[in-house]
């Protein structure tokens, strides 16, 4: 299965600038190429020689680099910040960020990279969203350079994941995003639920999707005058889940749309797992166990039936909890409801839970290649993104001012520091004002370094949910430029279509005896086409 | 002696103006036309009335959806956090610099660009009103336009905001219009009197097309005070953001959680209630302006609707 973050429907302003800088990149497309990368041997101001795991970074002269910023409402960018200072003290660079406003950062990156004027660094890229500059040559094909990141190859190797680093591969055989690494899954979406109407009356905790209906049909049946469960997302997250609990994909983890079975590819609405998991839906909706407005309304309609009694399940992240709490103690009152996140429930396929230990990562500009100071550029995203020094770093700051550790490795937050709810009686917040645990800098690592900011209910259900196998990742099936473009016209209608006949199978307005005729008509806009392409690109690695 | 004629009015004045009664169609059309005009008005003020409401209560309420038109669990301790944040503040300095000096530049470079073309016997005058309306019409499009502008070595600075598109083409035919409304003996006259081409436009029509200028003046001001993409396009530098890109930001920064799955770190909404606080105090000075060039504006509008 694919990540999630790469695959959702551009949005139009997106369409519209991808096909500007597919208009450039066909016009550009003669530079890129070439089998092996340049030659950088002698591009070594300020680098360190003999440069190893384990080792801190230090350019052995004052060295800056450029890098674009996606700007957090939440704690906007300041240059004041312990980040930056105490990076430059510990490494000897210095970063100059180009600002761009979080909500508009996919746009401002490609109207930079597309124009030849992007910095560096070009962090926060999920893997996928490279795939449009590759062919113009403009960003580097960082998998030729891995030689010069002992860190990178150290936890590439460590962790095993070299099948899911293959499907970064570009048709040319090489990756041109240094994707963040996660040691594990790390799961966080699944359905929050009145765990004490639960126990009230008597519903035992549902572990698998059928035992997900049965609480609800109970709860329904204590509770006649409520649809017990009213989604947000319009109901992406749900689709999601369930659908990989069946062994298909669907809502956010649609992706590509297709399935392996080991042997070819297979278009996953065409599949009877797909049937199955309509027919499911359609269930929910028929018994009046979820509300039909779950696809359509608003996150806060969904959550405001939440808070005032009207629901009592609901999809959600380790975010919610706290929030959640917070709204139903004013609006229901404290003591009087409990809710949670449950372990994602098991379905027919097994006891699966999708995603990719993949996370967004970051781009280099190809322009570094010929900077003097390219292997210490290398060096230092090397210790940065992926030593355990870096990773610890950039999450918790600099040991003795924003955080201390025991002698068993626990990390705490000094007394004036707080972050969320650790340590809620400081003054100063780790992101606003010292400028750590920020999107930019900080993801992936290890587990334990994860779990180091997590509460305690959090870690609990982490642990749950480790026992889940994960899915496995699609296998890689590399597209020329050309090809992308065709495989993008057949397959966004055909996604489109998919989600329009989930929706009428799912609210009953088409009867889910007529799934056959859905796939003929998937047939008509042009499915086996589509596979095909899929099937030969595959061939191709 | 002739007497004086005299006409007998008292028929007439006995008959109470009052008296002349409304067709049936009429007063019906009234009726119509109040309840669909209140109607209207509804409508547009709703949205205004719902978002004050909003800032003006408790986040809980919010949440739980009592917010309509009427502030629920009254606060005003957003407005004072708003308020207090100096990123807000330098955002609403340079919206302020940038609608002030956007506004004077498009207005000086329209005003000039309009009165020449205006003038019939200008050589050459078709070529250059075609060439204003081509624009209106073809652009270069979103990269080399942001390739044209590095270039010029006009990013990151005030110049990259005022100066492309500080004509508008639409409000330049418009102005066009207006000046060749005006009679030409009124130019011939102050010709006579002595006074050259400069003389006349600063003395003679300009004084003469206050609707005009002052209907622009608010058309360029609204679009430069609302104006976020060229700053989002051109700007690297937060110091620099006019006070949209910060609203912008803050709105649909985090919010998209419909349309992307976002990692923890980068999730956490800001609240609907620092939200509408930022709308507020974002849109209260260009609302307040209004007001004072309603008057113009209703004959503004109207201007270009009828050529001689």
């Amino acid at each position: 299965m694919s990540t999630h973050h790469a695959v959702h429907g551009p949005t139009r302003r997106q369409t519209l600038l991808g096909l500007a800088a597919a208009g450039s990149v066909g016009a550009l497309a003669a530079c890129g190429g070439g089998d092996a990368g340049e030659d950088v041997s002698d591009k070594t101001k300020g680098a360190m020689e003999g440069y190893d795991v384990g080792q801190t970074f230090r350019a052995t002269e004052p060295l800056t680099f450029t890098t674009l910023f996606s700007d957090h409402p939440n704690y906007p960018f300041n240059p004041d910040w312990l980040f930056w200072s105490a990076l430059s003290e510990t490494t000897n660079v210095s970063l100059e960020a180009t600002i761009v406003p979080m909500s508009d950062y996919p746009q401002k990156r490609s109207l930079v990279v597309s124009a030849g004027d992007a910095p560096v660094i070009i962090p926060k890229t999920y893997p996928g969203e490279e795939a449009p500059f590759v062919a113009s040559g403009v960003v580097l094909a960082v998998s030729d350079y891995t030689d010069l990141m002992p860190h990178y190859r150290q936890k590439v190797q460590e962790w095993g994941m070299e099948t899911e680093l293959e499907t970064l591969l570009q048709d040319d055989g090489k990756y041109y995003v240094l994707p963040g690494l996660h040691e594990n899954l790390w799961p966080d979406y699944t359905i929050l639920m009145r765990t004490d109407l639960l126990e009230e009356n008597g519903i035992p905790e549902p572990t698998t999707w059928d035992e997900f209906a049965d609480a609800l049909r109970a709860l329904k049946a204590a509770y006649p005058d409520v649809i017990p469960f009213s989604d947000r997302y319009e109901g992406q997250n749900f689709l999601n889940q369930v659908g990989t609990g069946h062994g298909t994909v669907s809502g956010w983890g649609y992706g590509e749309g297709i399935v392996h079975d080991g042997d070819t590819f297979q278009f996953a609405a065409a599949t009877p797992e797909h049937e199955d998991f309509v027919a499911y839906l359609n269930g929910l909706v028929a018994e009046g166990l979820m509300d039909p407005e779950s696809f359509t309304q608003t996150d806060d309609q969904a959550t405001q039936k939440l808070y005032t009694g009207q629901s009592f399940a609901i999809s959600g992240n380790s975010q919610d909890p706290p929030k959640h709490r917070a709204a139903m103690d004013s609006s229901l009152g404290a003591g009087t409801y409990e809710i949670r996140k449950i372990v994602l429930p098991a379905g027919p396929a097994g006891n699966l839970v999708g995603g990719t230990r993949l996370e967004n990562g970051i781009m280099i500009s190809a322009a570094a290649a010929e900077r003097d100071d390219f292997q210490a550029l290398v060096q230092f995203v090397d210790w940065l993104w992926y030593s355990d020094e870096g990773r610890e770093f950039a999450k918790w700051g600099v040991e003795g001012t924003t955080f201390t550790k025991d002698a068993d490795g626990t990390r705490r937050l000094t007394p004036e520091v707080s972050y969320l709810d650790l340590n809620p009686e400081g003054t100063k917040d780790l992101q606003t004002e010292y400028g750590f645990m920020g999107g930019n800098f900080s993801y992936g690592g290890t587990t334990e370094l994860l779990r180091s900011m997590m509460n305690e209910e959090e870690v609990a259900w982490q642990e749950a949910m480790a026992s889940k196998e994960q899915v496995e990742p699609v296998p890689p099936h590399p597209y020329t430029a050309v090809e992308r473009e065709q495989v993008t016209l057949l397959a966004t209608p055909l996604k489109d279509y998919v989600a329009q006949g989930e929706l009428q199978f799912a609210l009953g307005q088409r009867d889910v005896a007529q799934y056959d005729a859905f796939v003929q008509e998937l047939e008509g806009r042009g499915m086996s086409r589509y596979l095909d392409m899929v099937n030969q690109a595959a061939e191709r690695v | 002696m002739v007497s004086a004629p005299t006409v007998d009015l008292s028929d007439v004045r006995a008959v109470p103006a009052s008296t002349i009664k409304d067709s049936r169609g009429y007063r019906a059309f009234r009726v119509v036309n109040v309840v669909v005009l209140s109607l209207v008005v509804v409508v547009t003020m709703y949205p205004f009335v719902n978002i004050l409401a909003q800032s003006l209560s408790s986040e809980a309420a919010i949440n739980a959806g009592q917010v309509n038109v009427v502030p629920r669990g009254f606060n005003l301790q957003t407005y004072e956090v708003v308020m207090g944040d100096r990123a807000f503040w330098r955002g609403y300095a340079n919206t302020v610099l940038y609608t002030v000096v956007g506004t004077a530049i498009s207005m000086f470079l329209t005003t000039c660009f309009a009165y020449a073309v205006s003038r019939r016997h200008l050589k050459g005058r078709t070529f250059f009103i075609t060439f204003a309306v081509f624009t209106m019409f073809f652009n270069g499009g979103l990269i080399p336009n942001y390739v044209l502008v590095t270039s010029l070595g006009l990013n990151n600075t005030i110049w990259a905001i005022v100066l492309p598109n500080a004509v508008s083409v639409f409000n330049l035919l418009v102005m066009k219009t207006f000046f060749e409304a005006m009679p030409e003996e009124l130019e011939e006259a102050a010709a006579v009197d002595g006074l050259n081409t400069y003389g006349i436009l600063l003395r003679i029509v300009l004084p003469l097309s206050k609707a005009v200028l002052a209907t622009m003046t608010l058309f360029y001001a609204v679009t430069h005070w609302n104006a976020w993409f060229q700053a989002f396009l051109y700007l690297d530098r937060a110091d620099m953001f006019p006070v949209t890109i910060y609203l912008r930001n803050m709105i649909a920064g985090v919010t998209t959680s419909t349309s992307m799955q976002a990692t923890t770190e980068s999730a956490g909404q800001v609240a609907a209630n620092i939200q509408s606080v930022t709308m507020v105090l974002t849109v209260l000075p260009i609302v307040m302006v209004y007001p004072f060039i309603q008057k113009y504006f209703v004959s503004g509008v109207m201007l270009g609707s009828v050529k001689q």
